[in-house]
């Protein structure tokens, strides 16, 4: 377990030593992702009012 | 996100605002780990040619909407990133504003607030997602304690500091 969370330390230290026009890079996939999710979450609720 | 910027350069050289700083989870960005956020806040300085203090944000949306940038609730659509123009609001988005870092996004230039006046800033918001950004900035540790304690004084936040360490950061 303390190996895990160190791995995941040293992960963060990682992304936040990248320069910022990288780091803004992956906001941007992060954002996309975000909004697919959401996105998906829609498209399922009105799937759910269609009738049958 | 460069091409955000660019556009936001644009109005600053055409006379729309004065300085602008990003701040909230963008502006952490530039010295934490990326998380998810699906909007940029941008601080802004209003400038005229009269010098005056233009209390309004009407001539951003006017900038904008001529060039084809859809308004979207309190957003503008600028290259695909929802944009929050907002004013400094009291004297500790001032002088965040004021003391904003020069950096650079590919070769586009740009300002960021201090790390210091981010979470100056989250503190005073005080939402559960503001609390967090602070416990990411304490735990990457980039602040500068000095600097963040003069900035908490300043402008009235020691106490609220206080309750933030009792909240999080004391063990019971």
């Amino acid at each position: 377990m303390r190996k895990v969370l160190e791995g995941k330390r040293d992960t963060r230290r990682r992304l936040a030593a990248l320069p910022f026009s990288q780091k803004l890079i992956l906001l941007e996939k992060l954002r996309d992702r975000s909004l697919l999710i959401a996105a998906s979450s829609l498209r399922r609720q009105q799937h759910r009012r269609q009738p049958a | 996100m460069k091409a955000t910027l660019q556009v936001v350069n644009r109005m600053q050289a055409d006379g729309v605002i004065a300085k602008y700083a990003i701040g909230g989870a963008v502006g952490a960005t530039f010295y934490l780990e990326p998380s998810a956020t699906l909007d940029i806040d941008i601080f802004v300085a209003f400038g005229s040619a009269s010098g005056s203090l233009l209390l309004s944000m009407q001539p951003i949306y006017d900038y904008l909407t001529a060039r084809k940038y859809p308004v979207e609730g309190e957003y503008i659509i600028i290259e695909g990133w929802q944009v929050q123009f907002l004013p400094p609001g009291d004297a500790l988005g001032e002088e965040a504003l004021a003391q904003a870092v020069e950096t650079q996004v590919d070769s586009v230039p740009t300002w960021v607030m201090t790390a210091e006046h981010l979470v100056a800033l989250a503190l005073q918001l005080g939402r559960a997602k503001d609390f967090s950004r602070v416990l990411q900035f304490i735990e990457a540790g980039v602040l500068n304690t000095v600097k963040l304690d003069q900035i908490l004084s300043r402008h009235e936040l020691l106490a609220k500091w206080e309750q933030f360490g009792d909240r999080f950061l004391r063990k019971r």
